[in-house]
């Protein structure tokens, strides 16, 4: 609200200064982030678009220190993404993923999803599928976005304008090309401007593009965490795990034989006590997370939020003889996998060692981060009277508990570049609504799709009442047995040729799930308002 | 023999419209047209012309690709942009949206229309455009007019939707034919005559969803596919027709444009699928290299 009427006043601002020199580009892109840099590259390796067009990319930060990015040995960001198939398929089409680091990124053969309050299961692995790529691949964003910008030091023809930000965005009288006004006091007159600048993006208040949304009680923890390596009679560690508790989803994904990226979202308070606590104790409660009964973690949640809120936060050890206590009074088998009390891991690791993550044994230093969650999506992907088009994270943002945010802003660009090329192609104008238009279709509907799902799965989750309990574990038993079924999962939501991301198939086994509720609900509700009428 | 049947009935057609009138431009049209100049380029879906917006992707596609089509007849691997450097002449502009279009694609193009309205809002839209350096021109003047005054013959011509907006098809058609250099090739895009043509086009468009403004179209203006294929057979003369024998896609060709509603977009249809020339379709042909 503030921001729109911030922008306002610059747009007003800007108005009175249009009248200045400008310099004339086909399509400016506003942001520089992993969308905004994969559209400047696939629009930079079309031969069409680099002999017709000329682009720009602005971006408000110094895009060297991205450029110049070396991390230590075995140090991990904590900002990673799994990337599905076709996101992989569409950076290694436009040639750019050659640039990344590939041995940086870990693969993701196999996933466990369980529900924290039934252990019901269901796995995924890639030898369902009949093809010899992974199902997805976990990528660093600083690796991404670092391998995209060495793609575009090859390619001249688009510019980089970095350091530089957007003061105000207006259009001249009678026109309804953008002019783009600069820090610097350069103006781009923009045949198409597309903002690909994040949440709160600026684009999107000059376009006027409204949107909806809320946002959850939820806020999301991540980290890098360290562990030891898989034992020489386990696989390796590529294996992704996610348990569904019902103050929300804990993942864990792999990024090295000993280092993985937590994403755990919980209530606000708990994830602000949890973030200042000792990282041994984070540690501690990761461990815990992904074994004790749903019971011993609400315990330990008031625990750790007592402590906090009375400013003495408990010691590591503390905690750990906490758990231990637990433990023993759930009866888990000292020598089991589900024994988070123990330092390593040697000999013949315990029966069900896989179907846990490994035990973390610190955490990276400086990667413990925590964001709030939230649900948005724009009205239109088009600004009226076109010649604005938003993307990735401008146009949606969405529950990263299936890592699907930055997948879906790869699709977004991918649909793009291909709208901008037919266009080129037939002679049309890139800024025209009509060679916009089946951009906005195509992405409004998929995105729409895949955030509803996952809105509704943190719906169905959140939850430890009983009958929806027992109906989304039945349900999810019944289709850990059945493998074609997950096969066609897998297959479905991708199109014909390339597998959906593990946490997208998921996503789809629960959405079949979340109708489960409803019903369930309604119907109790319905029985208990005949028992009360009737008692009256 | 019922080919044959249509065959003189549509010739007839022909002829008893061109016995009406000697100039093709039709005052009433121009009139209608001129009134609704100002919303040439409005994009939206309440736009009088979005239609054609959307179509126009498609026009654009067919003409490239029959070009580049006998480019390839005559050499190996010719260049994809096939338009480059071809003088194009786009007969009833409009607003200029095909225009645009092929100078965008490298062609020198001129775009006239017997409108004076609409060669201001094209020319104004044009100015807007960086792009268009010396690539694109616009006159305001009847394709007889520019026929009289100047011996400039042209690649291309090309004139879209407007057949079924002429008074004189024949004399038309005969006009643009001029037009065009020996060996060049003559575009057309309008609407056939038959019953669906009617039902989408003036019942559906103008009377029911008024996506186009009512006396847009004529029903008894429109004009069949095999009508204009017919034409060129004896067209200048007997002897030494544009088209002749059997039709080959060397010669001359007609396909269908279909309008999807739900993707709200026109598809090119493939040749000779049966019946979707029953409404919008695009024609081309060519004249002899003599």
């Amino acid at each position: 609200m503030l921001k729109s009427g911030l922008g306002i006043a610059r747009r007003a601002l800007g108005r009175s200064l249009s009248t200045s020199a400008h310099e004339d580009w086909d399509i400016v892109i506003v942001g520089g982030g992993p969308a905004g840099l994969a559209l400047a590259s696939a629009l930079g390796s079309s031969q069409l678009v680099r002999e017709s067009l000329r682009v720009a990319l602005v971006e408000a930060s110094d895009l060297s220190k991205i450029r110049e990015w070396t991390p230590a040995e075995g140090a991990f960001s904590n900002r990673a993404s799994s990337l599905t198939h076709k996101s992989q398929t569409f950076l290694r089409d436009i040639r750019a993923w050659e640039h990344v680091d590939e041995t940086r990124t870990c693969p993701i053969e196999d996933m466990q999803v369980w529900d924290g309050v039934s252990d019901s299961r269901i796995e995924f692995s890639s030898s369902l599928l009949a093809t010899e790529l992974p199902m997805a691949r976990m990528t660093e964003n600083l690796n991404l976005q670092r391998g995209l910008l060495r793609h575009l030091a090859n390619v001249p023809q688009v510019q980089i304008l970095d350091s530089s930000r957007v003061q105000s965005i207006d259009h001249p009288e009678g026109s309804n090309w953008p002019l783009v006004h600069l820090d610097s006091g350069r103006v781009l007159r923009s045949r198409l401007l597309v903002g690909a600048d994040g949440f709160n993006s600026p684009v999107r208040a000059f376009a006027n593009i409204s949107s909806f949304g809320w946002a959850y009680d939820t806020h999301a923890i991540v980290a890098t965490m360290s562990h030891q390596p898989r034992g020489a009679f386990m696989g390796p560690n590529t294996t992704a795990y996610q348990r569904f508790l019902p103050t929300g989803p804990i993942a864990f994904l792999p990024l090295s034989p000993v280092a993985s990226s937590l994403v755990w979202s919980s209530k606000p308070p708990l994830v602000a006590a949890l973030k200042a606590s000792e990282p041994d104790v984070l540690a501690t409660m990761i461990n815990a997370a992904f074994r004790l009964p749903d019971v011993s973690m609400r315990y330990l949640h008031d625990l750790i939020l007592d402590a906090h809120a009375s400013g003495s936060p408990l010691a590591a050890p503390q905690v750990q003889a906490e758990v231990a206590w637990r433990e023993k009074s759930h009866g888990i088998d000292a020598m089991s996998a589900y024994t988070s009390i123990r330092s390593t891991v040697q000999g013949i690791p315990p029966a069900d060692a896989e179907l846990l993550p490994p035990l973390v044994t610190s955490l990276q230093p400086g990667t413990v981060a925590s964001f709030p969650l939230r649900f948005n999506h724009i009205d239109s992907y088009l600004g009226e009277g076109g010649r604005t088009v938003l993307v990735g994270d401008a146009a949606h943002t969405v529950h990263p508990l299936a890592g699907q945010g930055l997948n879906l802003g790869l699709a977004d660009v991918e649909c793009l570049s291909r709208c901008i090329e037919q266009a080129l192609t037939n002679g049309g104008d890139v800024g025209s609504r009509t060679a916009l238009l089946p951009y906005a279709q195509e992405r409004y509907l998929a995105n729409h799709k895949v955030m509803s799902v996952m809105d509704k799965l943190h719906k169905l989750y959140s939850t430890s009442f009983e009958p929806v309990v027992w109906a989304r574990s039945v349900g999810l038993e019944v289709l850990n047995e059945l493998d074609s079924v997950k096969t066609a999962l897998m297959m479905e939501a991708s199109g014909k040729d390339t597998p959906a991301s593990p946490w997208d198939s998921a996503a789809t086994v629960v959405e079949n799930l979340a109708g489960v509720k409803n019903v369930v609900g309604t119907s109790l509700s319905s029985i208990l308002r005949a028992v009360s009428s009737r008692s009256k | 023999m019922f080919a044959a049947a249509i065959r003189r009935s549509s010739t007839r057609a022909l002829v008893a419209r061109y016995s009406t009138s000697t100039s093709s431009v039709n005052p009433a049209e121009i009139a209608h047209f001129s009134r609704l100049s100002s919303e040439w380029w409005d994009e939206s879906p309440s736009g009088e012309f979005s239609f054609l917006h959307q179509m126009n992707p498609v026009r654009v596609r067919f003409i490239r690709e029959k070009l580049l089509e006998v480019a390839r007849d005559a050499q190996e691997n010719p260049p994809l942009n096939v338009l480059r450097g071809m003088e194009v002449l786009d007969v009833g502009c409009g607003g200029g949206l095909l225009s645009e279009s092929l100078a965008r694609l490298g062609a020198k193009t001129l775009g006239i229309d017997a409108s004076e309205a609409n060669i201001s809002i094209a020319r104004l839209h044009a100015a807007q455009d960086p792009g268009f350096a010396s690539s694109l021109s616009y006159q305001h003047t009847p394709a007889e007019a520019l026929l009289a005054e100047s011996d400039k013959r042209y690649d291309v011509v090309c004139s879209m939707e407007v057949l079924e907006h002429v008074d004189n098809p024949t004399g038309f058609l005969d006009t643009c034919a001029k037009l065009v250099k020996p060996g060049g090739h003559l575009f057309l895009a309008t609407i056939s005559r038959t019953a669906l043509a009617y039902f989408l086009t003036i019942f559906m468009a103008e009377d029911v969803l008024r996506k186009v403004a009512r006396g847009t179209h004529t029903h008894s203006k429109f004009i069949r596919p095999e009508e204009l294929t017919e034409f060129f057979r004896t067209y200048p003369n007997t002897e030494s027709p544009w088209v002749r024998g059997q039709p080959t896609r060397t010669q001359v060709e007609v396909r269908g444009m279909v309008y999807n509603p739900l993707s709200s977009s026109w598809i090119l249809a493939p040749r000779d699928a049966w019946g979707a020339d029953g409404c919008n379709y695009v024609f081309w042909v060519r004249k002899p290299n003599i």
